[in-house]
């Protein structure tokens, strides 16, 4: 194992670990507190795999403004504590799925990339990656403008109190 | 040259924006809605109604003047394809948007829930519903998807006063959800077998390979997974009856017709340019999920007793008999499933429609006990529901019997007679609830609480209802207008 | 002799997987709907691992992987948007969010 490849290691270890308690956490913060852990690893992966803007991105947006929302819906609903009010009954059966979900996956993956050449990792600098969103991909880049605004003022409409009789 | 040269170097392509102008054209006219509200407040809805008909009007314009496009294939580095595939879903998806649009002016004024905010949504959703069949990059699908979702969850929950409507929003939203990860993960290795997202590169990357390879299988499996979400097949069915029956009926109108037509538009394109050499294996996974689907959805659909419920039971089954013409994977059954889709939107929104009107305001007589007698209370709602039910039943002159016969014989050409066998002995026994409904309205008399009931009616909410059950009938009888466009339009390349 | 900075393949892309299971036991099992959407999340992390793997597996010229994964980014921030925005509202109502208790309708 290269040391590329330790470090890679450990950071999904301690990722999925943090995905596992998030699923089977009693406690709602605690379940969002493992979010941050798993989502902050996975931005360390990619750091690992040189893809640095994204990095900051995923630190940007998923750990400072999306667990923020999450938080704030937690919050905002005071979600209840205990397995009981958290988890439903079919916990069994969807062990079960997740189980095979992750076996069939790991057999297929090393299956079809088990012989694969190792990935040589040169790093994307954020300027080439910028020039390749606005040479490339300037389609997908305004319809996720639409989208957004489309989801902006659908979630207004849908979260505002009425103020008409 | 530097490396920054070479990303940029593609940008010298001419950019040709017209096969996008009925999109551009949709979104504009959405935000000229948005800053009329802001500009203008007025409980008046005629003039939102008015622009969003005109914009709808005005992208069809566009889409039309596509059908003689002489340019290259796909535009914009390959992202959209500008043929007649498009415009013909194109088309049917404007079609439901208009008739949503009148009979949700109708809905809205009656039920008190008329907001500024509801036409540009409406628009949005369209917007991603046509983008979506035009899409020939599976990042653009994705997106366009994302953006009809999207969309659609929030119009489910408008009618905000009302608990089942923001649970139907919230059933759908989180299911929608979860499809959509499956969705990704599915173009997520599509893209690591392939090495493009473009739909022509991966049947080209798929075609050079002497065996089908694992990798590539998945792929088809987990985007077969997101689009059986959205069509509603069985077992992914589980969101429809509860969003169509929660949602407010103009809005359900709308999304059973539109997400339908545009999901399968995406599905036929994917499967049958990218995955196209792999149509041995997904075929049979198709005729699988068709024979379930028609099977639970015609049986389950038995069981309810709330019109909108019994309604969205057949959309299911109704998935599954497309899907028979896409397990043919052939170009007859491209065709036939192409046509199918065009009657089913018509048939289901009129249907819809026919609800909307008989439940006077909002949600009140959608149970099927409300329904006894309403040919003789009003003998033309009364006529057009039975013309949409015998036609989602397959029955002649109706169009669904010739969708449905279209949609046999392409599956039998292509050997698979014991899924056709399946699905005739299941419309057979489906065909049994349709008429039940008939029954009610025509044999019985009307429960005493409902006699006194007067519905009323205006022009908006009878041309939802008279338009779809005109074409219903036009088609059923000469099917070939319908049939003499789809040689040309059932050719997907990109 | 193995360069320092290479990686095999499979690494990232079990570490995907194990993130997407997760995600889908999370959503089967749990009957909070914050806690359902937090493992959509999850989930929709995986599909980026997977993205990105790949787009360094493939030396992507044009970057598609990294830059698919930040549209999915930003998707993921407009779906948990509305997502917040629907449970409030639902929350409004009824002061309860879990997703097998609305029994109005039929899950």
């Amino acid at each position: 194992m290269t040391s590329t490849e330790v470090v890679f290691v450990v950071l999904s270890a301690v990722g999925s670990i943090g995905a596992f308690r998030l699923v089977t956490s009693k406690n709602v913060v605690h379940a969002a507190l493992y979010l941050v852990l798993t989502l902050s690893m996975v931005g360390a992966a990619y750091l690992v795999l040189a893809a640095g803007f994204l990095a900051w991105v995923q630190v940007l947006i998923y750990v400072g403004a999306i667990v923020v929302l999450l938080l704030f819906s937690l919050m905002l609903t005071k979600a209840p504590i205990g397995r009981e009010a958290l988890d439903n009954q079919q916990r069994g059966w969807a062990a079960l799925v997740g189980a095979g979900v992750l076996a069939g996956l790991v057999f297929l993956i090393q299956n079809a990339f088990g012989s694969a050449p190792r990935i040589q990792i040169q790093p994307a600098t954020t300027s080439e990656v910028g020039a390749s969103v606005f040479a490339n991909f300037v389609l997908p880049f305004e319809v996720v403008s639409v989208l957004l605004l489309a989801a902006l003022v659908g979630a207004v409409v849908i979260a505002r109190r009425d103020e008409r009789p | 040259m530097g490396p920054l040269a070479q990303a940029v170097a593609p940008s010298h392509m001419p950019i040709v924006l017209r096969p996008l102008l009925p999109e551009l054209i949709l979104v504009g006219t959405a935000l000229a809605l948005m800053l009329l509200d802001a500009l203008r407040p007025t409980p008046d809805q005629r003039p939102f109604v008015l622009l969003s008909l005109a914009g709808v009007a005005g992208a069809a314009a566009a889409t039309l003047s596509l059908w003689t496009w002489k340019g290259p294939g796909s535009v914009l580095g390959g992202m959209i394809a500008a043929d007649r595939f498009a415009v013909y879903f194109r088309l049917v998806i404007l079609a439901a948007a208009a008739l949503g649009i009148l009979l949700s002016s109708y809905y809205l004024d009656r039920a008190g829930e008329a907001r500024g905010e509801y036409y540009p949504l409406l628009l949005f959703a369209t917007a991603g519903m046509t983008l979506i069949t035009a899409a020939s990059d599976l990042i653009l699908i994705f997106l366009a998807l994302e953006i009809l979702s999207l969309s659609l969850y929030l119009l489910t929950g408008f009618s905000f006063r009302r608990l089942a409507s923001a649970e139907a929003s919230m059933k759908y939203f989180l299911l929608g959800a979860f499809s959509s990860a499956f969705f990704l993960y599915g173009i997520a290795f599509a893209y690591g077998a392939t090495g493009t997202t473009n739909l022509a590169g991966i049947a080209t990357a798929l075609a050079s390979r002497v065996n089908g390879d694992a990798l590539a299988l998945i792929a088809v499996g987990l985007l077969a997974v997101g689009f059986s979400f959205k069509i509603a097949a069985v077992p992914f069915h589980m969101w429809t009856p509860d969003a169509y029956q929660g949602a407010p009926t103009c809005v359900t109108a709308f999304m059973s017709a539109g997400t339908k037509v545009a999901a399968f538009g995406a599905f036929l394109r994917v499967f049958g340019v990218a995955f196209l050499p792999l149509a041995h294996d997904w075929r049979a996974f198709m005729g699988v999920l068709a024979a379930i689907s028609i099977i639970v959805g015609s049986v389950l659909a038995i069981a309810q007793t709330d019109i909108k419920r019994l309604l969205a039971y057949s959309s299911i089954a109704q998935a599954g008999f497309i899907l028979v013409g896409l397990s043919a994977g052939t170009q007859a059954g491209i065709q036939s499933a192409m046509f199918y889709l065009a009657v089913y939107a018509g048939t289901v929104l009129g249907a819809f429609a026919v609800v909307a009107i008989a439940s006077v305001r909002g949600e009140e007589h959608t149970a099927l006990s409300s329904y006894a007698g309403l040919a003789r209370r009003r003998p033309l709602l009364g006529l057009a529901l039975t013309a949409f039910l015998l036609s989602l039943a397959g029955i002649p002159p109706m169009a669904g019997f010739i969708a449905k016969v279209s949609v046999f014989s392409a599956a039998v050409q292509a050997g698979s007679w014991p899924l056709v066998l399946i699905a005739v002995l299941a419309s057979v026994a489906a065909a049994f609830f349709y008429i039940r409904v008939i029954v009610l309205m025509y044999m019985q008399d009307p429960a005493p609480e409902i006699e006194g009931v007067r519905i009323e009616s205006d022009p908006a909410g009878w041309a939802a209802v008279l338009a779809p059950a005109f074409l219903t009938v036009v088609f059923g009888i000469l099917p070939g207008l319908l049939f003499g466009l789809l040689r040309t339009a059932s050719v997907v390349r990109f | 002799m193995i360069a320092a900075d290479t990686i095999r393949l499979p690494i990232p892309l079990i570490f995907s997987a194990t993130l997407f299971s997760a995600g889908v036991y999370g959503v089967l099992a749990r009957r909070n709907a914050v806690l359902v959407l937090m493992s959509v999340e999850l989930m929709l992390n995986a599909v980026n691992v997977n993205l990105v793997a790949f787009s360094a597996h493939l030396k992507d010229k044009l970057f598609t992987g990294q830059i698919f994964a930040l549209f999915v980014i930003t998707v993921a921030a407009a779906e948990v948007g509305i997502g917040l925005a629907i449970v409030i509202l639902i929350y409004r109502n009824r002061e309860m969010i879990n997703v097998d208790e609305v029994n109005l309708l039929k899950w």
